[in-house]
C-alpha cells in the first residue's frame, strides 16, 4: 500500500474532498447491511491515493462515486449472506447526474466562516494550538513556547483538532464539533433505519 | 443500541472513527517536522496493515491542506474565547447601531432584534505597512492594504462595507439578491460577483480598479459610471471621473501591494515618495523641486523605503541621506 504523495493529497483536496458530503449522503440512502459508510469512504480514498496517475480522470466526482460503488460491490460479492439480486440491483445503480444539488455545493465549499465556527467549537487548548499553528502560521515548536507546553503536547492538540474537524468536514459540516463525539453518525443512522424499516 | 450488528462476525475490528483519529495524529506528527527513519517505517507499516488506514491517511492529508485556508481568518482571529469584557462592548455597539436603524427606517425594531443577535459592524483595520486578508461569512474576501479600515455590515438583503480609509481589494461572491456595496463617504461602488479594489484617496475621492466583472460607481443616488475589468476609475469631488484603460500588467501592478510590493512604473519621484509614506513611518523627502518630477520605474518592497531611496539615488545620480525618520533625496 503506497502512502499518498503531497501532489496526490493536493489533488484529493481540490477534486475529491468537496464531493465527499454528497457521496456520503448518496451512500447513506442506499445503505448496505454490515457495511459502514465511513469504511467505504476510507477504502475509496485508499484506492484514489494508490492510483498510478490521475491524469486520465476528467470527472473526479463521478470517478469518486464509481470507486465507492466498486468498494461496495466487492464487499457484497465477498459476503455470503447477500442475495445475488441485491448485487445486481446495486450494480445497476446510476450515479446521480453531474449537477450536484445546491446543498451539496454549499456543504462542499465549506465556507471560511463555517470553518471559523468549527474552530471556535474546539476544546480550548486544542483551539489555541490550532489557531496559533494554522491561522497565525507558527511552527509547532513556536506554538509550544507560546503556550508554555511541550512540543509533544502541541502535536497531540493538533492531532485532536484535525481528528475532530475531519469528522465534520466531508460530512457536510452540518453538525458542530461538540455534538460529534459519538463514533456513529446520528443523521446517517436515522436514515439507515428508515430504509431498513421499509424492507 | 439500535445499531445493526454485522451479520458476519469479523472479530475485533477497529472502528472507522479510531482509524480517522490515528490518521489525524500521523498528519499532526508530520506537520511538526520530518519523520525519523523509524517513524517513517512505523507509518508505512501502519498504512500497509489495512487499506482503510492508507485511505484515512490520504484523506487526513487532503483535509489538512484544505484547512490551510484558515490563514485567511487573519491575525485578529481569537486564539481563545473572547474575554468577558468584549461581549459587553459588542452589545453596546449593537444597540447603538440598532438605534440608528430604528431612527431612519420604519422597520427598525425588528431589525434591532435581528442585529443584536448577530455581530455588529465591527471594524477591521491594518497598521501601516501591513496587509491583511479577511473573509466574510458569506464567502467574499477583503484584502486590506496598509493603514486601511473597513466596516462590513451584512444583512439578509445587503452586504454593506464602509471603507473608512485606505485601500482594499474585494473578491465578491455572486449573490444577485444581496448586492455588495462599498461606501466611501457619499461615494459607493456596487458589485454583484466580481473582484475590484477601492482606494480612498481623499474624503470625497476614490480610485476603483476592476480586475473581474463590472461595478457601478455612484455618488449618493447618482450613478457616475459603470466600470469594467481592466479599467481604472478615479473620481474626486465635483470633477468628472478620470477613466483609464489598464493593460494586464498595469492591473497587476495596481494589485502588487498584496504581495508587499509597490510598482512605481510611470510615477514621479514625489509621487513615489508619497506612495511609500502610506506603508512606512520612514518618510522620503524630496528636497529639490527640480528632481521631484523625475520619472522612475521599478518594483520595490513596500517595507523598504530606504532601499528604494538608495536605489533611486544611484540610478538618477542623486544623494540619499538618512536623518532620523526621514530619508532625504537631493542633488549631488
Amino acid at each position: 500500500m503506497t502512502l499518498t504523495t503531497p501532489a496526490r493529497a493536493l489533488w484529493l483536496t481540490t477534486r475529491i474532498l468537496v464531493h465527499e458530503p454528497e457521496l456520503r449522503s448518496w451512500l447513506t440512502r442506499r445503505s448496505v447491511p454490515g457495511l459502514d459508510v465511513d469504511d467505504i469512504i476510507q477504502e475509496s480514498y485508499a484506492i484514489l491515493a494508490g492510483l498510478q496517475s490521475v491524469d486520465h480522470i476528467h470527472n473526479p466526482r463521478i470517478y469518486f462515486f464509481e470507486v465507492a460503488k466498486s468498494v461496495i460491490l466487492q464487499s457484497l460479492r465477498r459476503s455470503r449472506v447477500i442475495a445475488f439480486s441485491a448485487i445486481a440491483e446495486f450494480d445497476a445503480l446510476l450515479i446521480p447526474d453531474d449537477a450536484p444539488s445546491p446543498e451539496a455545493i454549499a456543504a462542499g465549499r465549506q465556507e471560511l466562516g463555517r470553518l471559523a465556527e468549527l474552530i471556535e467549537d474546539l476544546p480550548p487548548k486544542c483551539r489555541e494550538a490550532f489557531v496559533l499553528r494554522k491561522v497565525r502560521g507558527l511552527s509547532q515548536r513556536d506554538v509550544a513556547s507560546a503556550m508554555g507546553v511541550s512540543e509533544n503536547t502541541v502535536e497531540k492538540h493538533i492531532g485532536k483538532a484535525l481528528g475532530l474537524l475531519s469528522r465534520i468536514i466531508g460530512r457536510g459540516g452540518s453538525r458542530r464539533v461538540t455534538s460529534s463525539y459519538g463514533n456513529e453518525s446520528p443523521d446517517a443512522d436515522g436514515a439507515d433505519r428508515a430504509t431498513r424499516d421499509r424492507r | 443500541m439500535n445499531h445493526p450488528t454485522p451479520t458476519e462476525p469479523t472479530g475485533p475490528r477497529e472502528t472507522a472513527a479510531d482509524i480517522e483519529q490515528a490518521a489525524a495524529d500521523w498528519v499532526a506528527r508530520l506537520d511538526r517536522g520530518p519523520l525519523s527513519d523509524e517513524e517513517q517505517a512505523e507509518l508505512e507499516q501502519w498504512a500497509a496493515a489495512d487499506s482503510r488506514h492508507s485511505g484515512a491517511y490520504a484523506r487526513a492529508m487532503a483535509l489538512n491542506i484544505h484547512l490551510d485556508r484558515v490563514v485567511a481568518l487573519g491575525n485578529n482571529f481569537p486564539v481563545a474565547p473572547e474575554p468577558m469584557e468584549a461581549p459587553t462592548r459588542r452589545r453596546v455597539m449593537a444597540v447603538a447601531a440598532g438605534v440608528l436603524v430604528a431612527a431612519t427606517t420604519g422597520i427598525g425594531l425588528f431589525t434591532l432584534n435581528r442585529r443584536s443577535a448577530s455581530a455588529p459592524a465591527a471594524s477591521i483595520a491594518t497598521a501601516k505597512g501591513a496587509v491583511r486578508q479577511v473573509a466574510l461569512r458569506e464567502g467574499s474576501r477583503i484584502t486590506l492594504n496598509t493603514g486601511s479600515q473597513v466596516r462590513p455590515d451584512l444583512t439578509p438583503d445587503l452586504r454593506r462595507i464602509d471603507l473608512d480609509e485606505g485601500e482594499a481589494l474585494f473578491d465578491v461572491t455572486k449573490d444577485p439578491d444581496r448586492p455588495f456595496i462599498v461606501y466611501a463617504g457619499d461615494l459607493s461602488v456596487r458589485a454583484v460577483g466580481t473582484s475590484f479594489t477601492v482606494r480612498r484617496t481623499g474624503p470625497d475621492a476614490i480610485r476603483v480598479v476592476v480586475t473581474e466583472g463590472v461595478v457601478e460607481v455612484s455618488r449618493k443616488d447618482e450613478v457616475l459610471g459603470r466600470v469594467h475589468a481592466g479599467i481604472s476609475f478615479a473620481v474626486e469631488a465635483a470633477s468628472t471621473p478620470i477613466i483609464t484603460t489598464l493593460n494586464p500588467s498595469q492591473v497587476d501592478s495596481a494589485l502588487a501591494w498584496r504581495e508587499g510590493r509597490l510598482d512605481l512604473q510611470g510615477m514621479t519621484l514625489s509621487e513615489a515618495a508619497e506612495e511609500f509614506s502610506r506603508y512606512s513611518n520612514l518618510r522620503i523627502r524630496v528636497n529639490d523641486p527640480s528632481i521631484a518630477n523625475l520619472h522612475i520605474t521599478g518594483v520595490y518592497a513596500t517595507s523598504d523605503p530606504e532601499g528604494f531611496a538608495r536605489n533611486v539615488a544611484l540610478s538618477l545620480g542623486l544623494r540619499s541621506e538618512r536623518r532620523g525618520d526621514e530619508v532625504i533625496l537631493s542633488k549631488l
